[in-house]
């Protein structure tokens, strides 16, 4: 299968052997195995593509990786934008499920937890959490790390960053208005709720 | 039926007064004062307050107006003593059930001189008289066994004796003062400890079984009663141990 050119007529799936270690660099999609380090093998289904070496690199082989395969919606990265909808809150954290990475909407769960200490830039010790999310918010908030097993950490900490939509709790459930970075109205009652308001341009 | 909302509607009238959800308990435009603080049971519809839980409506100098109800289940509020079972215990905090919609977090260090060394080690089961310290309707409510200045103040386990569940209504009559005509009655002729969880729970301790349950069973059964009904109750109870 090391050809020079793009197959497209061949749909390359996991497992399959793609080349040698010999004649080709394994790039994204594939990888060596670890118990014969001559074969490459395929971890991603697409179409192989071989790109030529730079003619600046000493390794005189070309790279070998998989293209075309179908991305799944988009995937939070470090230093992305994300809007979520907050789930939990507790005391020192809330959940929230990340709906959308920039502009596009991803296509499976992703969980995001954003700490008591990342929720503002000053005083972050005595931030109270009933007073910046509640269970339902729609948050902007950006991705710091990914986090552990289980979530991925998101932090609110600038002025753009925090609630951009919010339900009232009062008996209308209207969606409520933003006052002030920390406060929330209720057009129809005049209910003042707080939270950590995102400063929308 | 009446219709409680003319508009020339006193608020007076209702003070004291049993209303339901949808009464209208207030008209903006015939108040004098321009500020009134509404408590638990009340809410601002337009210009009319409006009440939504059923109960007695009450009011305070100058201007708080609140509704006293009484149910089976306790929603949690900041500032009230409670009794608390232990559920689990964390590495962080023990988790309680307070009759309440939600577990409550009582933190290992939240006592008199807590500290890492001196946890204490309530089992699963356990009985805790304890202090709500933060309550709302998103977040599990966070309990303490100190007081708002960190003092102890008789907040803790509770061994021995005899707990049983009530409504919150007669809790908030076994606590009211001046002291509640069963328990002056009570106390006259037997010596015993009372814990009074605002949740619906009682904690009874005496030195003999039959005081336990004589105290209890004059507790329960005072709840719908006039306060001379109440010590004629407990006449009554009394003559059977002849006390």
């Amino acid at each position: 299968m090391a050809g020079d050119e793009e197959r497209d007529d061949t749909i390359t799936t996991p497992g399959e052997v793609v080349g040698h270690f010999s004649s080709l660099i394994p790039g994204r999609g594939t990888y060596l195995c670890h118990k014969n380090h001559r074969d490459i093998y395929a971890s991603l289904t697409g179409h192989c593509k071989i790109t030529p070496p730079s003619p600046t690199s000493t390794d005189k082989r070309s790279t070998i990786e998989i293209v075309g395969h179908k991305s799944h919606g988009a995937i939070p990265e470090t230093g992305s934008i994300v809007i979520a909808r907050v789930t939990k809150v507790m005391s020192k954290m809330a959940s929230a499920d990340i709906m959308c990475v920039g502009a596009k909407s991803v296509k499976e769960k992703f969980s995001g937890t954003i700490r008591q200490q990342d929720v503002r830039a000053t005083e972050i010790d005595k931030v109270d959490m009933y007073a910046s999310f509640h269970p339902g918010d729609i948050v902007r908030a950006l991705v710091l790390s990914l986090g552990d097993s289980r979530a991925y950490f998101l932090s609110t900490a600038k002025n753009e960053l925090g609630v951009v939509s919010a339900q009232s709790t009062s008996g209308s459930g209207d969606t409520m208005v933003p006052i002030s970075w920390t406060e929330m109205q209720c057009p129809t009652t005049g209910q003042v709720e707080q939270r950590k308001v995102a400063k929308v341009v | 039926m009446e219709v409680k909302s003319t508009p020339s509607q006193q608020p007076n009238l209702l003070i004291d007064q049993a209303i339901v959800p949808g009464d209208v308990v207030l008209h903006l435009s015939n108040i004098s004062t321009n500020k009134i603080k509404l408590g638990l049971g009340l809410r601002q519809d337009a210009d009319t307050i409006k009440a939504t839980n059923m109960g007695l409506l009450k009011h305070s100098r100058p201007n708080k107006y609140w509704v006293e109800s009484s149910t089976k289940r306790y929603i949690p509020t900041a500032g009230d003593a409670v009794l608390g079972i232990v559920i689990d215990s964390k590495p962080d905090n023990f988790v309680l059930d307070i009759k309440g919609p939600n577990l409550a977090f009582l933190p290992v260090l939240a006592f008199e001189g807590g500290t890492r060394k001196n946890i204490p080690k309530y089992e699963v089961g356990t009985l805790v008289y304890v202090r709500v310290v933060k309550a709302n309707k998103i977040m599990n409510p966070e309990v303490a066994c100190t007081d708002a200045n960190g003092k102890s103040a008789e907040f803790g386990s509770l061994k021995d004796g005899y707990m049983f569940e009530t409504s919150t209504g007669l809790s908030q009559m076994l606590l009211s003062s001046p002291t509640c005509p069963v328990l002056d009655a009570l106390g006259k002729k037997l010596s015993f400890e009372l814990a009074v969880g605002l949740n619906g729970r009682v904690w009874v301790d005496a030195s003999s079984p039959e005081a336990v349950v004589l105290v209890s069973n004059s507790i329960m059964n005072s709840e719908f009663l006039s306060d001379t009904q109440q010590k004629i109750m407990v006449k009554t109870l009394l003559k059977k141990i002849e006390l």
